[in-house]
């Protein structure tokens, strides 16, 4: 593996490539959960996990697999770690999931897994696949907890549950409410997006 | 002929077959290996939320809740072997009840544990055990200021805009959350009933 490949396959998720704001995946999960900060950030650690282990995983079986069948098999993966996630969160935070109700199963539909395993780990090596899904799940975990800080804060004064904004501070309700979702992911992408073209009108 | 057919038709379905097997198993394996452990953490938020109805303080360590659970509460089991409600001791005197109540809610089905006195005329207090609403906003019912504006009062109760309940029958919606609000109140209002009527809402 050349240090240098290692190195584009870990960056580049986490910026021109981007599983939320440049290729705009997985998100129907970026609506639902981002409006806590708490709550956003074990959904997201849950995503990264499933994300690295599952393209691991489908690249060591990648030989064996029949391409007939391969979704199938990938979309087993998935779940079976995905469940694996679920059963640990209600043995060892049992608050934490209760308050996360349906969302962990519903990483099993976010497309930014399934989408690693078929366009990366079904041709990559395992070490490389695995580098590529947790850069992935990273890409992905930062632009939500970003988008959900600020939800938070403007949404309910809060941040991580803790009372920032003082008395004259009047909760956005829509903020906590799905369209609040799709006004912070717009207006995250308009500048992350501006940003970068401005980078690469300068190179070019 | 012989081989492609094996390769074409028979391999996948092995394959499928196999894999799943694998993946079941260690699944299955890991949920056996924690499942006495979730058993506990839900009996144990069960004795919390039956201990905060009651209004008697609930102890942090897990250990401390039993001993306090076995000296003031106990369960009265209907003749399917389902706890129907809870007495609530003091000095080996019945002073209270603990009865479950549910109901619609936004998203799903909303749970709670309604505590009462010995004479039927003062809620000591409500606490949800199951709900799914909306993280930000319905969710909210959760919270420490909603659930405690239930102590010492007996409705029946009519919503108003939140913070802003005054007296015996009033109760603060919550702010982008009506419908939430408005399924609670159902639950509360249709359980009290029962309770005056000297029924048990609804065993579990």
């Amino acid at each position: 593996m050349a240090k240098a490949k290692v190195k584009k396959v870990f960056l580049d998720p986490l910026g021109k490539q981007n599983p939320v704001f440049a290729q705009v995946l997985g998100i129907c999960s970026t609506l639902a959960v981002t409006n806590v900060l708490k709550n956003t950030l074990v959904m997201t650690m849950g995503v990264v996990f499933v994300t690295a282990l599952s393209n691991f995983t489908v690249s060591l079986l990648r030989k064996v697999i029949p391409s007939r069948v391969r979704m199938m098999v990938e979309t087993l993966i998935i779940a079976s770690y995905v469940i694996i996630v679920e059963i640990a969160l209600k043995a060892f935070v049992p608050d934490i999931w209760r308050q996360l109700g349906p969302y962990v199963g519903l990483i099993i539909t976010n497309c930014i897994i399934m989408g690693r395993a078929e366009a990366f780990a079904l041709s990559n090596p395992p070490g490389i696949s695995l580098v590529d899904g947790l850069a992935s799940g990273i890409g992905y975990a930062y632009v939500l907890l970003v988008i959900a800080f600020f939800r938070e804060l403007m949404g309910s004064g809060t941040i991580w549950g803790y009372q920032v904004m003082g008395s004259w501070w009047t909760n956005w309700s829509i903020m906590v409410m799905p369209p609040g979702a799709f006004f912070m992911l717009a207006v995250f992408i308009w500048i992350v997006k501006g940003l970068l073209l401005t980078n690469e009108e300068k190179k070019s | 002929m012989k081989s492609q057919f094996w390769k074409e038709r028979i391999y996948p379905v092995v394959f499928m077959v196999a894999v799943t097997a694998v993946f079941i198993s260690v699944v299955s394996g890991i949920y056996l290996s924690t499942r006495d452990m979730v058993k506990l953490n839900e009996s144990l938020f069960l004795k919390r939320a039956v201990l905060y109805v009651a209004d008697i303080t609930v102890p942090v360590k897990g250990a401390a809740v039993d001993k306090v659970y076995r000296s003031r509460v106990r369960e009265r089991l209907d003749s399917e072997g389902l706890i129907n409600h809870f007495e609530i001791l003091e000095d080996n005197v019945i002073s209270g009840y603990v009865v479950f109540a549910g109901g619609p809610g936004l998203w799903g089905e909303i749970e709670a544990v309604i505590g009462f006195t010995e004479t039927r005329d003062k809620l000591t207090g409500v606490e949800f055990i199951k709900q799914n609403e909306t993280p930000g906003l319905g969710a909210r019912i959760a919270e420490e200021w909603f659930k405690e504006q239930f102590r010492g009062k007996m409705g029946p109760f009519v919503l108003v805009p939140e913070s802003t309940a005054e007296g015996e029958k009033e109760l603060d919606a919550i702010t982008g959350a009506t419908r939430t609000s408005n399924f609670v109140l159902e639950i509360i209002n249709q359980s009290l009933e029962d309770i005056k009527e000297g029924e048990w809402p609804k065993p579990r």
